[in-house]
C-alpha cells in the first residue's frame, strides 16, 4: 500500500533517511539503553508495577474510593521509577533521540517551506 | 547490541544525516502531490471570490468568539455559522486545495511510517506540535 503512495524516488530517499537516522548517535544510543532496560528484570517489574498501580488508582478514582495511602503508595513507586538508573537512562535517551528527530524535521521543513511533521501526523495518534 | 558495541558502530554523521534529509526534501518537493498542493495554494490566494469567502467565515467567527468559547452558541447562531462555513468550503479554489493537501498528507504519512520503521519512534508525532 505503502509502496503504491511514494514513488520510486521517494522509497530511495525515505530509505537512505531512515538508514542515516537510525544510526545516528542519539538514536543509537536510545536503542542501546532501550535493549539494556528490556534485560533488566528489576527495571521492567518495576514499570509493570507502576502501570498496574496506576490503572488501579483510576478505577478507584471514578468509583470515589481513593484513599491516601493509595496515593502514598502510587508516589513512593513513581519516586522509585524515577530513580532507577536503567529507566532513567532510557528516558533520558529517549528524550535526546525526540528532540533530535525534531531538529532533522526542521531541516526538512525549512526546506520545504511547510511543516513535514504536521503534515505526517495521523489525526488522533499521539 | 551492548555499549561496547557503539564503538564498532559506523554511526551517520551530522553531515550524513543533513545531506539524506535535504535529498529527503528536494525528492518530495519535485513530487506531484507537492507541486499540485503548491499550485492550488496559488490558486486560492488569486481567488477573489474564495479570499471573500473566508474573510466573511473569519469574520463571523470572530463575532461570535465570547460566545463560542463558552460552547454557548444558539441554534440560530450555529446554522448561520455552519452557512458561512460551508459557502467557503463550496468554493471550487477551497475543495481543490483541500483535495491536494490531503493528497500530500497523505504522502508524507507514508514516508514518516517508514522512517518510524527505522528510527524505532514515531516520527510524526515526535516532530508535531500540539498534540493531545
Amino acid at each position: 500500500m505503502e509502496d503504491l503512495i511514494l514513488t520510486p524516488d521517494m522509497v530511495t530517499a525515505t530509505e537512505s533517511l531512515g538508514v542515516a537516522l537510525r544510526l545516528a548517535e542519539p538514536v543509537v544510543l536510545y536503542h542501546l539503553a532501550r535493549e539494556t532496560l528490556e534485560a533488566s528484570p528489576e527495571a521492567t517489574a518495576l514499570l509493570k508495577c507502576l502501570s498496574e498501580t496506576q490503572a488501579a488508582v483510576r478505577t478507584r478514582q471514578t468509583r470515589g474510593e481513593v484513599t491516601p495511602e493509595d496515593m502514598a503508595r502510587l508516589r513512593a513507586l513513581q519516586r522509585k521509577v524515577q530513580s532507577n538508573p536503567v529507566i532513567r537512562q532510557y528516558a533520558q535517551t529517549q528524550q535526546a533521540a525526540l528532540g533530535y528527530l525534531r531538529e532533522v524535521n526542521r531541516e526538512i521543513s525549512e526546506l520545504l517551506g511547510m511543516d513535514f511533521g504536521a503534515l505526517a501526523k495521523k489525526p488522533g495518534c499521539c | 547490541m551492548s555499549i561496547d558495541t557503539l564503538s564498532h558502530l559506523e554511526l551517520s554523521s551530522p553531515a550524513v544525516v543533513s545531506q539524506a534529509a535535504h535529498d529527503f526534501a528536494a525528492v518530495l518537493a519535485a513530487t506531484e502531490p507537492f507541486t499540485a498542493l503548491e499550485a492550488a495554494s496559488e490558486r486560492l490566494r488569486q481567488d477573489a471570490a474564495a479570499q471573500h469567502a473566508m474573510q466573511a467565515y473569519q469574520a463571523k467567527q470572530q463575532s461570535l468568539q465570547a460566545v463560542l468559547m463558552l460552547n454557548a452558541l444558539s441554534a440560530g447562531e450555529q446554522a448561520e455559522l455552519e452557512h458561512f462555513r460551508e459557502t467557503f468550503l463550496a468554493e471550487p479554489s477551497v475543495t481543490a486545495y483541500l483535495q491536494a493537501e490531503a493528497g500530500l498528507r497523505t504522502m508524507c504519512q507514508a514516508a514518516a511510517d517508514r522512517l518510524s520503521e527505522h528510527v524505532g519512534l514515531n516520527f510524526a508525532s515526535a516532530c508535531s506540535s500540539g498534540c493531545c
